[in-house]
């Protein structure tokens, strides 16, 4: 299974990421998952969420989870895009394409992946206020 | 021994320090320097059963042993997405 891992602070650029996609001709599945920040979070209105990572566990937890899906389906690649800093409200935050032969596998696959790496690997958030920088408590 | 202990996201504005470094006997474990951590900070004490334990970059228990030069690291549940 090919893999491709990025942690940025910059913007996801979906467009160039679909146009770098390889996909050979026995695929049938491209899915595609935007994780989008709302405007809410804990019922509490504010303007963007700041991520912190630690890069090097995070990187090494994401190969891990990338190894797991490799032995339970066949996936031809799976793409993984997460920022890091500041990502204002309905920007993604997350960005995950899974190729596979049906859409059944890439499914589960990315089911998987996210549920896998929202209990692993190591990026947490802060919400930021309309009215400052950062708050104090993690969402 | 000596190892090192890194704090992440909302724990180092509870021990405001992004880490420290402790001095354990030999056959110390992954417990044994969390206690010591706490110690330190008490603050961290209400976390105790909900922190993340980490060596290097692999999450590991409590019952690990540690060696000197380890990198530890402590934080609170991850939040991804």
């Amino acid at each position: 299974m090919k893999t491709q891992l990025t942690l940025t602070p910059g913007p996801i650029d979906e467009l160039a990421l679909i146009a770098e996609r390889e996909m050979s001709d026995g695929m049938g599945a491209a899915l595609v998952f935007n994780g989008v920040v709302r405007a809410q979070e804990d019922e509490v209105t504010i303007v963007a969420i700041d991520y912190e990572a630690f890069d090097d566990m995070a990187c090494h937890q994401f190969e891990l989870i990338f190894e797991e899906i490799d032995r339970q389906w066949p996936i031809e690649s799976a793409r993984v895009v997460h920022r890091v800093g500041v990502v204002p409200v309905n920007e993604p935050s997350l960005w995950v394409e899974i190729i596979a032969p049906h859409r059944a596998e890439a499914f589960e696959a990315c089911q998987f992946l996210i549920n896998a790496m929202k209990e692993r690997v190591p990026i947490w958030k802060r919400p930021v206020g309309e009215t400052s920088s950062t708050s104090s408590q993690a969402v | 021994m000596t190892v090192t202990v890194q704090f992440w996201s909302y724990f180092k504005d509870h021990t405001q320090c992004a880490a420290t470094s402790l001095k354990l006997p030999d056959g110390a474990t992954l417990a044994d320097a969390h206690t010591a951590v706490i110690a330190q900070f008490p603050v961290l004490g209400d976390m105790r059963h909900s922190t993340l334990k980490a060596v290097g970059v692999d999450y590991q228990p409590d019952e690990f042993p540690l060696n000197d030069g380890d990198e530890i690291s402590l934080f609170p549940p991850v939040q991804g997405g």
